[in-house]
């Protein structure tokens, strides 16, 4: 009987293993979606783009994968399917990601305090590895881009006073509060983790690693992530990726870190980037902050169309990589969105509108 | 002073309440005419240079409500010079990995 049951349950494994499909040098592709939910959500997506006002919804890739499959794919020019598209601020839940390997490999714990990594953290002595990836270091951080250039602490570092070295230029913050208290959405908190990283490699391992670590496990053969000029990756702000490439990087969460045979991300890693910061208040931003991604969890949930267990890397001007373990989903929007019109919960309204069998 | 005088009184009230800001600002000030040279010498270069989209998109995509007064593209060192409030910035390509920089 017991013996049984356990040719049962191997044989249920061996089928799901031979069933589960896996992008090999190019994407296997599904049925294609069609009918009028595809309609709705071509129309939503790709409006008729005005590029003197630059107004409205601007998407320049839309790619849906189920099951490990192409079901639906549309770019706008000049962005095609072998575009790097700039990702913004997804490029933070990629270097999260690149920080799970290195996690993996016990290169540090979420408790380790930051200046273990990077010296000049020994003026924030407290702050831990978690406390960067909850975007909680208490660090006095202003994120606004446009609206407020002066002021903008992403502005500066990026383009003037922080660009030499723009972890130096974070650490260098004066404080709001105490480590681990309150949520503050920071692009220096992103670049502090990719300097503690380069911290833990040394300088020559580390100018290879999310490519060693990362993309080329997976098959991504087109990845750029610019650094600055103290050869540290910008991983707040500048990796460049194709649409089919981003979505790898979907997948592989979706599938709790595992890429093929391999745990490439350890799985309580996974969970961590899954679990919500507890002192996360309702509002604070446009979804709830797990550990470097973006969570659809909380009352209300920002998203309340979409699957409770949506996850998601987000970006400036509308760029995204949405992931729904359930619906066994992952989705790449890049947009060149100027104003607040695109919404998130619209799109993937319409996307599992048009996934219905 | 104030009473026989009120508007010279307001106006060098105002007067000191703007140079106290000035002061209290002057780092960010200071930067500020940098951003548009800045931001656009390098985001064109990585619109052109690692994304790989057509010059005449990447001008459209780096346009910015401040205006820039120089602008050029030079393919052949894959280097993206502009100019705007009196700044110039320079970015470059600096290879498939690290895509484009700004210079120091």
């Amino acid at each position: 009987m017991v013996k049984g049951l356990l040719c049962a349950v191997l044989l249920l494994i061996t089928i799901n293993g031979h069933a589960e499909t896996w992008p090999d040098q190019e994407w296997a592709k599904g049925t294609p979606l069609t009918g009028p939910a595809l309609e709705a959500l071509d129309a939503y997506a790709f409006a008729p783009r005005d590029d003197a006002t630059r107004q409205g919804i601007r998407t320049d890739a839309l790619l849906v994968i189920r099951d490990g499959k192409v079901i639906y794919e549309r770019y706008a020019a000049p962005t095609s399917a072998s575009t790097p598209h700039l990702t913004w601020s997804v490029s933070k839940s990629l270097m999260a990601c690149v920080l799970g390997v290195a996690y993996g490999d016990n290169r540090f714990k979420l408790s380790d305090p930051v200046a273990r990594f990077y010296p000049p953290m020994k003026q924030h002595p407290t702050v831990t590895m978690a406390d960067l990836l909850h975007w909680a270091s208490g660090l006095d951080w202003q994120e606004d881009y446009e609206f407020a250039p002066l002021k903008s602490s992403v502005v500066a570092m990026l383009y003037t006073r922080g660009r030499a070295d723009m972890a130096e230029f974070a650490a260098n913050s004066d404080t709001f509060s105490a480590p681990g208290r309150a949520f503050r959405y920071s692009s220096g908190d992103s670049n502090l983790l990719s300097a503690a990283l380069k911290g833990m490699l040394g300088h020559k391992a580390y100018m290879s690693y999310p490519w060693d670590a990362l993309f080329t496990p997976l098959g991504i053969r087109n990845a750029t992530w610019e650094t600055d000029a103290d050869e540290t990756f910008v991983a707040s702000s500048y990796a460049y990726l194709t649409a089919r490439d981003l979505a790898r990087v979907g997948l592989l969460m979706a599938r709790d870190g595992r890429w093929k045979d391999q745990q490439l991300l350890p799985r309580d890693w996974v969970a961590f980037n899954r679990q919500a910061f507890g002192n996360y208040k309702a509002g604070q931003d446009e979804a709830t902050p797990g550990g470097h991604w973006w969570l659809n969890q909380g009352t209300p949930r920002p998203w309340p169309d979409a699957p409770a267990d949506t996850f998601a890397a987000l970006g400036h001007w509308g760029q995204a990589l949405y992931v729904m373990p359930e619906q066994r989903l992952v989705i790449v929007r890049y947009g060149d969105d100027r104003d607040g019109s695109y919404r998130h919960n619209e799109l993937l309204k319409r996307v599992l509108a048009a996934v219905q069998p | 002073m104030i009473r026989r005088r009120p508007f010279t009184s307001l106006f060098l009230l105002l007067l000191l309440a703007l140079l106290g800001w000035v002061w209290h600002e002057r780092v960010n000030l200071q930067a500020f005419p940098d951003i548009i040279a800045a931001y656009t010498a390098k985001e064109y270069c990585s619109c052109r240079y690692v994304a790989n989209n057509p010059a005449a998109y990447c001008l459209g995509y780096v346009k910015q409500y401040l205006p820039t007064s120089a602008f050029n593209d030079n393919p052949l060192r894959s280097e993206v010079t502009a100019s705007g409030l009196g700044r110039t910035h320079t970015a470059r390509w600096l290879g498939e990995r690290q895509g484009c920089r700004l210079n120091p």
